[in-house]
C-alpha cells in the first residue's frame, strides 16, 4: 500500500510564496507592452478579415448588355493599403448610400485570388429590372469612385477536407461569378480540385466570360465548361435546362460535390433534379444569396390582412420609428429609411444582423432560418430574413 | 454626446456578463459594451449547414444540481437564468499510444473514480482517495481564509490548515510524490492539465486538486443548446434588471481623471464614464489602450514577467453518420504519446501530430445536438499564440489550418479505426488567428495568463490588490485571479460585479 507523505512537504514554503513571486515582478522590465495589433496572430486576422476596406474604382469593363465588372483597388488615401485574401466563392459587402438609403449588397468575388494578392478585386453586377443597388452601381460607379466594403466573407467555397476532388458546378445567370473566380484559382494552382461547370443562360448572347472559360478550359485539363442554353436551340450547346440526366452526362466517375449559385427559379428546379441523383447532402452546396421576396406566397405565411405596420428600432440608446411594407424583410425598411444596422449575407444564414424582438410577430421563412438555437428561447431574430406580421420593436446593433 | 453611468463593463465574455448582470441586478445603471456582435466570447456558438458547434467549452466544473448547486449553478440561479443543464458523469478517457501506454476511463464520483484508478494501476487506491481528501482541507482552510476576510490567523493556519499550506505552494506533481502516488496513476489523473494549460510539474496543487475534485465529484454539466444559451441568458438578465449591452461596440480607449479610471471610448468616438469600470478585456489590452502614465509601474511589470497562456487550433466537424455508426462511445477523450504531461506539452509540436490533443463528441451527452443521422466531433490541439508558423501568412493561412485538420484527423481515425474523413459533411478549423479575430486578445490568447507556479491562483488572489491598484477599474475574466476556464470566469464575474457594488452602495 503506497503510503501518504503529504507531511514531508514544507508547508512554510507557503509563507515565502508571496515573496519569491514580488522578485520576479521586480525583475522583469516596466516598459509599455505592445500594442495588440504588433502580435502575429492579431496581424494576420486583421489582414484576413479588416473591419472594413476602402476600395476605390479602378477600371469598369461593360460584359454584356447590363453587366459589368467593376474593378476595385484599395483607396491608400483611407487607409486601405492592401485588400485582404479570400477564397474563391467568397463576396464582398458594399456600403452604399442611395439618396440617404443606407444599404448593404453581396457581391460574389469574380475576380481570382491571385488577383487580390496584385492588389484587386473585380465584381461583376448584373443590372437587376427595378433593383436599388444594381442600378445605383452600373449607373453612377466611375473610375474613382470611392466605396466602402467588408473583407470577403461567406462559405461558398471549396473546402478539400469535406468535398470531393471533383467539383460540378451548376451556374445559372450572374450566378456564374463565384465559379469564374473558382476557375481561375484552379487555373493558378490556388484549389486542387476538378471543376465541370454546367451553365446555363438563357441564350447564347448571355452566356458571361464564354472566352475566359473557354480559354481555361483550353488551357486547364482541371477545367471543363458546358454550356446549356433555355430559350434558344443552338447545336453547339446543350440546349434546355440543367436536369438530372445532363448532371449526369458530364459528372466524372465516383463522387462529385455539386455546387449550386442561381437564380431562386434555378434552385427550386435543380433541387428536384439533384434528388432524382441520390447524392449524400454533403455532396451539395448552395451559395444562399439573395434577398427573400414575397413572402405571402408561402403556405405557412399567416396572412393578417395588414400592408403596413410600424417598426421601432432602438440602437444603443437612440430610438427610430418608421413605418414599413409587411411584404418587406425588417433589414430591407430600415435601410431604406437610412438606418444603418449590420448585416453580411442578407440571407438569413451569417447572422451579422443578429437583434432582438422585444415586441411584436414576424414571419421567418424556414428554408432561410439561420438562427442559432438558444436564439428562439431569447426572441433574436435575423432582420435580413424577418416580415413584420405586426407593429414590432427590436434592439438592434450598430453597424459595422 | 457623452454617456454617464454607475458601472461600465468592458468586453461581454463570461465574466462581463456575470459582473453585468451583478451589478444591473443591484440597481446599478450599468452599460456592456462588446466588440462583437453577440455575447459570450468564447462561450456562444456558430452555424454551418445543418449543425451548430459549440466553439469553446469542453465540460463546465462547479455546476452542480438543482439539489445540490455549486458556485456556477449558483450564480445563475441567483441572476434567474435558467439553464438547461446536460451532465456527463464520466470524467474522461486518456489513451496513451507510445511507451508504457494506456487506455483506460475513469467514471465521476469519487469512489467510482478511485476503484477505477486502481483497477488502472493497482495499489494506488488510497493515494488518490487522499489527494481528494486534500480537496476537502483546501477547501475548509479558503472558507476560513474568507470569513476573516483575507487576513486569517497564522496560528491558525499553522495549526488546522497546514495541509491546505503544502498544496498551496507546492507542485501537483510533489504532493503525489509525497502522497505516495505511482508514477502511472500520477500520469492517468494529470490528464486535466491542459485545462490550467500548464504541466503538472510547474501547476499550482491546490488549484490542480480543486478542478479535477469539482469534475470527479460533481460530474460536468453542458448547455442544452451550445454555451449561446448560457451567454444569452446571462444577457437577458443584464436586461431585465435595466441594464444595457451594446454589441459591435469596441473599446479603443480607457479614460482617467487624476489617475483614476473613469471610463472608456469607443472606435467610433463615442465616450461613455462610470463611477466604476469593470475590464473583461485583459490587462495587457488595457494597458495598449491607456496612456501610459496612468499605468502603475508595478502592473507593467507583473505584465511583462507573465506569459499569456496555451491557447488552441480546434476543429469542428459535422459527421454525415452517427456516433454509433462510428462507434464512439466516450465524450471526451484526450489521445497522447506520451504519458507524462511535461513530455506531451514538450512535444506539443511532434509531426504528424503533437504529443497530447482532445477529442469531444457532444452527442454522447446531448444525443440530439445535430441533426438524425449526423454526429458532431471536436478536436483540440494546445499550442502558444505565438508559435503559429514563422512563415503563416493571409495567403497560405487556409493550407495551413487544413494540413493541421488533416493530420490529426487521420491520426484519430487510425487510434480509434474508425472513418472520420469521408463523412465529413462540414468542417471549420479555429486558430490563435481565429481567436485574434474574434476576441481581439493578444496573440488569441484564451486562457489569460499562464498559471505557473510562481504566479498561481493562490498568490493572484492574495495580491489582486496590489497586481491591479488603479482606482476605479476591477479585473474579471480569464486573466483575472481564478485563472482560465468558464466557472473562474462566471466566479470573477461575480466577484468584480459585488466588489463594484459595495464600493457604490456600500455595505458586505
Amino acid at each position: 500500500m503506497a503510503k501518504s507523505h503529504i507531511k514531508s512537504l514544507n508547508f512554510a514554503d507557503f509563507l515565502k510564496a508571496g515573496e519569491k513571486r514580488e522578485n520576479i515582478i521586480a525583475k522583469a522590465p516596466a516598459k509599455p507592452v505592445p500594442p495588440t495589433s504588433s502580435y502575429r496572430a492579431n496581424r494576420i486576422a486583421s489582414a484576413l478579415h479588416p473591419e472594413r476596406q476602402s476600395l476605390i474604382v479602378s477600371k469598369i469593363d461593360e460584359i454584356a448588355d447590363g453587366v459589368k465588372s467593376i474593378h476595385l483597388v484599395g483607396n491608400v488615401k483611407k487607409g486601405t493599403e492592401k485588400v485582404a485574401y479570400f477564397s474563391a466563392g467568397q463576396y464582398l459587402v458594399l456600403f452604399l448610400d442611395i439618396n440617404g438609403a443606407k444599404i448593404t449588397r453581396p457581391y460574389s468575388i469574380s475576380s481570382s485570388p491571385k488577383q487580390a494578392l496584385d492588389g484587386e478585386y473585380v465584381l461583376t453586377i448584373k443590372r437587376v429590372n427595378g433593383g436599388l443597388a444594381s442600378n445605383f452601381i452600373l449607373d453612377t460607379f466611375e473610375v474613382g469612385t470611392e466605396v466602402e466594403a467588408s473583407a470577403p466573407e461567406g462559405e461558398f467555397t471549396y473546402e478539400p477536407l469535406r468535398d470531393a476532388k471533383n467539383v460540378v458546378a451548376l451556374a445559372g445567370g450572374s450566378g456564374i461569378t463565384p465559379f469564374l473566380s473558382l476557375a481561375k484559382a484552379i487555373e493558378n494552382g490556388d484549389e486542387d480540385c476538378s471543376l465541370t461547370l454546367i451553365y446555363g443562360a438563357r441564350t447564347e448572347k448571355e452566356i458571361l466570360f464564354k472566352d475566359t472559360f473557354d480559354r481555361i478550359a483550353d488551357t486547364c485539363n482541371k477545367v471543363n465548361v458546358i454550356y446549356v442554353l433555355s430559350d434558344e436551340r443552338n447545336d453547339k450547346y446543350e440546349n434546355g435546362f440543367i436536369t438530372a440526366d445532363l448532371i449526369s452526362k458530364y459528372a466524372p466517375e465516383g463522387d462529385y460535390s455539386v455546387f449550386i449559385c442561381g437564380p431562386q427559379a434555378m434552385y427550386d428546379f435543380v433541387d428536384k433534379e439533384l434528388a432524382k441523383l441520390n447524392l449524400r447532402k454533403k455532396f451539395i452546396r448552395h451559395e444562399t444569396f439573395g434577398e427573400y421576396r414575397n413572402p405571402q406566397k408561402d403556405a405557412d405565411y399567416p396572412y393578417g390582412g395588414i400592408s403596413e405596420v410600424k417598426i421601432t428600432a432602438i440602437i444603443r440608446d437612440e430610438k427610430y420609428e418608421i413605418t414599413a411594407s409587411t411584404n418587406d424583410t425588417i433589414l430591407n425598411s430600415l435601410e431604406k429609411n437610412g438606418i444603418a444596422v449590420p448585416s453580411r449575407c442578407r440571407s438569413g444564414v451569417c447572422g451579422w444582423c443578429h437583434s432582438k424582438l422585444v415586441d411584436g410577430t414576424v414571419y421567418i421563412p424556414k428554408s432561410v432560418d439561420g438562427r442559432r438555437l438558444a436564439d428562439y428561447d431569447y426572441g433574436y431574430i435575423h432582420p435580413c430574413c424577418s416580415f413584420p406580421l405586426s407593429d414590432v420593436t427590436l434592439i438592434a446593433s450598430v453597424s459595422k | 454626446m457623452d454617456r454617464h453611468y454607475d458601472v461600465i463593463v468592458a468586453g461581454g465574455g463570461n465574466g462581463g456578463l456575470v459582473a453585468a448582470a451583478t451589478t444591473a441586478k443591484a440597481g446599478l445603471k450599468t452599460l456592456l459594451v462588446e466588440k462583437h456582435n453577440i455575447p459570450g466570447g468564447s462561450a456562444s456558438s456558430f452555424r454551418r449547414g445543418r449543425f451548430e458547434f459549440e466553439p469553446s467549452l469542453h465540460e463546465l466544473c462547479s455546476v452542480g444540481t438543482k439539489e445540490k448547486p455549486k458556485e456556477v449553478y449558483k450564480i445563475f440561479d441567483e441572476l434567474g437564468v435558467n439553464i438547461d443543464w446536460r451532465y456527463e458523469y464520466n470524467t474522461f478517457r486518456a489513451i496513451v499510444t507510445g511507451e508504457n501506454g494506456f487506455d483506460v476511463k475513469l467514471r465521476a464520483g469519487v469512489e467510482n473514480f478511485c476503484d477505477d484508478m486502481e483497477k488502472a494501476v493497482p495499489g494506488c487506491r488510497e493515494s488518490v482517495k487522499n489527494f481528494f481528501d486534500l480537496a476537502k482541507k483546501d477547501a475548509a482552510a479558503l472558507e476560513y481564509i474568507y470569513k476573516m476576510k483575507g487576513k486569517p490567523n497564522p496560528l491558525t493556519m499553522v495549526f488546522k490548515h497546514a495541509d491546505f499550506m503544502r498544496t498551496a505552494c507546492h507542485s501537483v506533481e510533489d504532493v503525489e510524490i509525497a502522497l505516495g502516488m505511482p508514477e502511472k496513476a500520477r500520469d492517468i489523473l494529470n490528464t486535466y492539465w491542459c485545462y490550467l494549460g500548464i504541466p503538472t510539474d510547474d501547476l499550482n496543487a491546490m488549484h490542480y486538486i480543486s478542478m479535477v475534485s469539482s469534475y470527479v465529484e460533481d460530474g460536468a454539466a453542458m448547455p442544452y443548446k451550445r454555451s449561446h444559451e448560457l451567454s444569452l441568458g446571462l444577457e437577458k438578465a443584464i436586461t431585465d434588471n435595466g441594464g444595457e449591452v451594446w454589441y459591435n461596440s469596441e473599446v479603443s480607449e480607457f479614460l482617467y481623471d487624476n489617475g483614476r479610471c473613469v471610463g472608456v471610448a469607443l472606435t467610433d468616438g463615442t465616450k461613455l464614464y462610470a463611477k466604476e469600470v469593470i475590464s473583461n478585456i485583459i490587462p495587457h489590452n488595457v494597458y495598449s489602450m491607456s496612456d501610459n502614465k496612468n499605468v502603475p509601474e508595478r502592473e507593467l511589470k507583473l505584465a511583462n514577467a507573465r506569459n499569456f497562456g496555451i491557447t488552441f487550433v480546434t476543429i469542428y466537424l459535422g459527421l454525415d453518420c452517427t456516433k454509433e455508426e462510428l462507434g464512439i462511445e466516450d465524450y471526451t477523450v484526450f489521445k497522447s504519446t506520451y504519458a507524462n504531461p511535461r513530455e506531451q506539452y514538450n512535444h506539443r509540436h511532434d509531426k504528424p501530430v503533437g504529443a497530447y490533443y482532445v477529442v469531444n463528441c457532444l452527442n454522447e451527452v446531448i444525443p440530439d445536438c445535430s441533426p438524425e443521422g449526423t454526429c458532431m466531433l471536436f478536436f483540440t490541439i494546445p499550442l502558444y499564440g505565438n508559435e503559429l508558423p514563422e512563415d503563416l501568412t493571409a495567403e497560405n493561412y487556409k493550407r495551413y489550418k487544413n494540413d493541421v485538420a488533416k493530420r490529426y484527423i487521420e491520426d484519430y481515425e487510425k487510434v480509434m479505426g474508425i472513418d472520420i474523413s469521408s463523412h465529413v459533411e462540414e468542417i471549420a478549423v479555429a486558430t490563435p488567428v481565429t481567436f485574434a479575430r474574434f476576441l481581439g486578445t493578444p496573440d488569441g490568447e484564451i486562457y489569460g495568463y499562464d498559471n505557473r507556479n510562481w504566479d498561481n491562483v493562490v498568490m493572484r488572489a492574495n495580491y489582486e490588490k496590489t497586481d491591479f491598484s488603479v482606482p476605479g477599474l476591477t479585473y474579471c475574466g480569464g486573466h483575472a485571479s481564478r485563472g482560465d476556464g468558464y466557472s473562474s470566469a462566471y466566479i470573477t464575474g461575480e466577484a468584480a460585479g459585488k466588489a463594484v457594488v459595495r464600493k457604490l452602495k456600500g455595505g458586505n
